[in-house]
């Protein structure tokens, strides 16, 4: 007989340190992997952990992927923490690209300081609309929040698809899937030459500082976290039930928005067909490897950007597809499931009685 | 085809409750039995220990003089024994033949020509081929009976059937229970109507704090002897001193107030009304599941009904939600403590912050005040002897008293005209009982009133100063403390009428 019970008391230092405990074990999985496939373990993790950030350019490339990720999570811890499960930032962030490049093609012949200021507004604004969508439809027509954001996501694509092929496709690119390049003054500020890393970290960091401050110092977060715990609680406390789950799609489709936005004005400087590898699904992961927390989840973006990066040198040095980065962030949700689990429940083994048997 | 069934010398300790205490009952086929008990008296753990849910700790079952085990629901279903629980165990997107097939191993074809021979036999009205979520309460159950049938029971226990049934539906449910007596089956039928006991069963065996406390002919008993029963001897409780409230003004009314829900296993109210004047405690008994949880809702604000409906110190109040009802000097201390009074994994301190108000100050712009919340939290801890006295202890750390003590605490320290609070001594040690019990007495003493639900009869009788009833969702007349005996409360928490 195997019985599980809950346990009462999980200690705050253990509920953080399990995520870093996560990892190691996931370091010990892919190389596991790894020499499955043949290759020398350590080698194969060097590569992939850490040899893409031993120079500068490396370095600065894992900030640029971590600054996306960060700011999507971040808003997403929002609406995890009140118990709305919104999966689908990818959505949001789309549109929000796609709002965003629409105001800096209007502007694509304009130069001045408050082209781009504009742009970043637009985009934040159209995340926040698209994530209103599934909010809406969940408070006024008890529809399900993770299908219909989810859903949104195939929506915000196609229209992309349909934009960059149709009508805002470049009249001078020779019917390439993409639209004119953005002026100068609707590119983030590049921080130093040569390098990729752009003003757009600015953003996340200021982000992350108000949403501490709104998480843990404001009535709204309170409302939040009592909202998580319990909603039977938070009906008796006599909470906004309904205002609340807008609120909180709201700032989190706002973030992810400015988070598309920060792609296209940022390294790519265009609209296409794929401005972002998948930041909106991977952030999910993000947001619950830093316990849903600002600070934990700025680790945790950085941590799994480098599984972004890492894909990258071990597909050049090791031949082996870029999904790889996948597999390592699929292992570190697992992992980190798992280690919760353990966490927030104990497993008795206990010996079968007679008349069991 | 003659069944007989004897439970002897089962006893089930669950950790600080014995829930059986040495049963032992005797039936017979051919019969219909009672087991009637108030919450808590022990007969649903009878019935999942005859089910094969729950495992007695000693004592033993025999069919036909053997002595049989069961150990798993399935033990049962060997044995012929059949249970319709009192919440459906259906598919809703399944049809009711796709329910009925999924725990059978008989074969379609022949499956369907068993059902629809039971479906004729007993007059049953269904479509084999709708989904279940099209099908009425009454019907869903039949499905269940259905189930049962198919596997030729000898034993058929019914768990309060008629909680979701409509009249009508209790009526079809009792001539067909007694066709299937006729048919030889064994039915064992729990309940705390006592209405139904006398219109339908033949013995009643009635249940008291896990004990069997007697058995007995339905003809020989009439509703006022099965009451006395059922609640027990009147305790020689010390009642507060019951004042006369005439002049006093009338804080709180609710009229004709109406209630339907969406949900089946809620309680519908019908035409509500009741007065309550300054100072007074207004006790309302009932077995539980008769729409105390949804008056307490009604009256917290966490159901919204008109505005009109209630008056509070000449105010329309129905439309506001707790907090704004707070605003207006009104308190609530709900029944389920651990999970929607306070949140175990908070601080005590944010659980204080639960009860927020305009001129608390508690957030001030939108912005925490924690030091204003530790303030008055550390006033709440000593004022209500709550036995820490630190602010940052999560509530779950507290024990049960001391929990309920620091929600009491919050509620009152605002000093609310009006208190209403649902079982607010389930589970406490006496010590606690008695400190929750002073309180609630000191604040009519103050000139503020109370509405006191409760499923414990002493309490009722000892705290009220007028005491109603609520059975079905409806409220009983409302009578004088003084005149009340815990005879003619159980005639009324089972259904009963008196004068």
């Amino acid at each position: 007989m195997i019985k599980v019970e809950k346990r009462n008391d999980v200690s705050r230092s253990i509920y953080f340190l399990t995520p870093v405990l996560a990892i190691f074990l996931t370091l010990f999985g892919g190389g596991i992997i790894f020499f499955i496939l043949g290759f020398n373990p350590i080698e194969a993790l060097k590569f992939f952990f850490i040899t893409p950030i031993s120079d500068l350019y490396g370095l600065s490339e894992l900030l640029v992927k971590a600054t996306p990720l960060c700011l999507i999570a971040i808003g997403l811890s929002f609406c995890f923490k009140s118990n709305n499960w919104n999966i689908g930032a990818e959505g949001q962030l789309i549109f929000g690209g796609i709002v965003g490049g629409g105001v800096a093609l209007i502007f694509y012949n304009h130069d001045g300081f408050y082209v781009l200021p504009i742009i970043i507004l637009s985009g934040a604004i159209g995340g926040m609309l698209f994530a209103m969508i599934p909010a809406i439809l969940k408070t006024y027509f008890n529809t399900n929040e993770i299908l219909v954001s989810l859903m949104l996501v195939y929506v915000a694509k196609l229209l992309l698809d349909y934009l960059v092929v149709g009508p805002w496709s470049n009249p001078e690119g020779f019917n390439f899937p993409e639209t004119r390049q953005f002026s100068e003054s609707a590119r983030m500020p590049i921080l130093f030459d040569g390098l990729r890393i752009h003003a757009g970290i600015f953003i996340t960091l200021i982000t992350v500082f108000l949403s501490w401050i709104i998480l843990y110092k404001t009535y709204l977060g309170f409302q939040i976290k009592v909202s998580g715990l319990s909603l039977k609680t938070a009906k008796y406390a006599g909470f906004k039930g309904k205002t609340m789950i807008i609120i909180v799609f709201m700032i989190s489709g706002a973030c992810a928005g400015l988070a598309g936005v920060g792609e296209i004005t940022g390294p790519i400087g265009q609209l296409h067909r794929n401005i972002s590898p998948d930041y909106g699904f991977t952030a999910i992961i993000v947001a619950f490897l830093g316990r849903l927390n600002p600070i934990g989840i700025i680790f945790a973006s950085l941590i799994v950007a480098l599984t972004y990066l890492g894909a990258e040198t071990a597909q050049i040095f090791l031949q082996v597809p870029k999904y790889t980065g996948q597999v390592f962030q699929g292992m570190i949700l697992f992992f980190l499931l798992g280690s919760d689990y353990l966490l927030f429940f104990k497993i008795k083994f206990l010996g079968l009685k007679k008349n069991e048997l | 085809m003659n069944t007989k069934l004897k439970v002897s010398e089962i006893s089930k300790i669950y950790p600080g409750c014995i829930a059986n205490d040495k049963v032992s009952l005797e039936f017979g086929s051919g019969k219909i039995y009672a087991l009637l008990g108030e919450n808590g008296a022990g007969k649903s753990t009878l019935v999942k220990i005859l089910s094969g849910v729950v495992k007695p700790d000693e004592g033993e079952v025999f069919l036909n003089n053997e002595s049989v085990k069961l150990n798993s629901p399935l033990d049962a279903k060997k044995n012929n024994i059949g249970m319709v629980f009192q919440h459906f165990n259906l598919f809703e997107t399944l049809s009711v033949f796709e329910n009925l097939s999924i725990d059978s191993d008989k074969k379609d074809e022949e499956l369907r020509g068993l059902v629809n021979d039971i479906l004729k036999k007993y007059n049953f009205k269904i479509d084999l081929d709708i989904p279940v979520l099209n099908l009425s309460a009454g019907q869903k159950q039949k499905v269940e009976i259905i189930r049962c049938l198919i596997r030729n029971p000898k034993v058929l226990i019914m768990d309060e059937p008629t909680s979701v049934l409509t009249e009508q539906e209790t009526d079809d449910l009792f001539i067909s229970l007694k066709q299937f007596s006729k048919d030889g089956i064994l039915i064992i039928y729990i309940t705390h109507k006592l209405k139904e006991v006398l219109s339908l069963c033949d013995e009643v065996a009635v249940m008291r704090k896990g004990k069997v406390v007697s058995v007995s002919n339905t003809i020989n008993e009439k509703i006022e002897s099965l009451a006395n029963k059922m609640v027990g001897e009147n305790l020689n409780t010390i009642k507060k001193k019951i004042n006369n409230f005439k002049n006093n003004e009338e804080i709180l009314k609710i009229s004709n107030l109406n209630f339907k829900s969406d949900d089946p296993y809620e309680t519908n109210l019908n035409n509500l009304n009741l007065s309550l004047k300054k100072g007074e405690c207004l006790g309302i008994a009932g077995i539980s599941g008769n729409g105390q949880n949804e008056l307490f809702q009604i009256l917290s604000g966490e159901i919204i009904t008109e505005g009109t409906s209630i008056m509070f110190r000449n105010k329309e109040i129905g439309k506001l939600n707790p907090r704004e009802r707070r605003e207006y000097l009104m308190a609530f201390s709900p029944e389920d403590r651990i999970s929607q009074a306070a949140v175990p994994e908070l601080k005590i301190y944010e659980n204080v912050a639960l009860n927020n108000f305009k001129s608390s100050n508690f957030f001030e712009k939108g912005l925490v005040n924690e030091k204003k919340i530790k303030e008055h939290s550390k006033k709440i801890l000593s004022n209500f002897s709550v036995n820490t006295d630190n602010v940052e202890l999560k509530s779950q750390f507290l024990s049960g008293g001391n929990l309920q003590k620091l929600i009491i605490g919050r509620e009152l320290i605002t000093s609310p005209e009006l208190l209403v609070c649902f079982n607010p001594t389930w589970g406490l040690d006496v010590g606690a009982i008695n400190y929750i019990h002073e309180t609630l007495i000191q604040i009519n003493e103050q000139g503020k009133s109370s509405i006191l639900i409760s499923t414990d009869n002493d309490e009722l009788l000892k705290l009220s100063d007028r005491i109603c009833v609520i059975y079905k969702g409806k409220l009983s007349k409302i009578m004088n403390a003084d005149t009340v005996t815990a005879e003619k409360l159980g005639i009324l928490m089972g259904g009963g009428s008196i004068d």
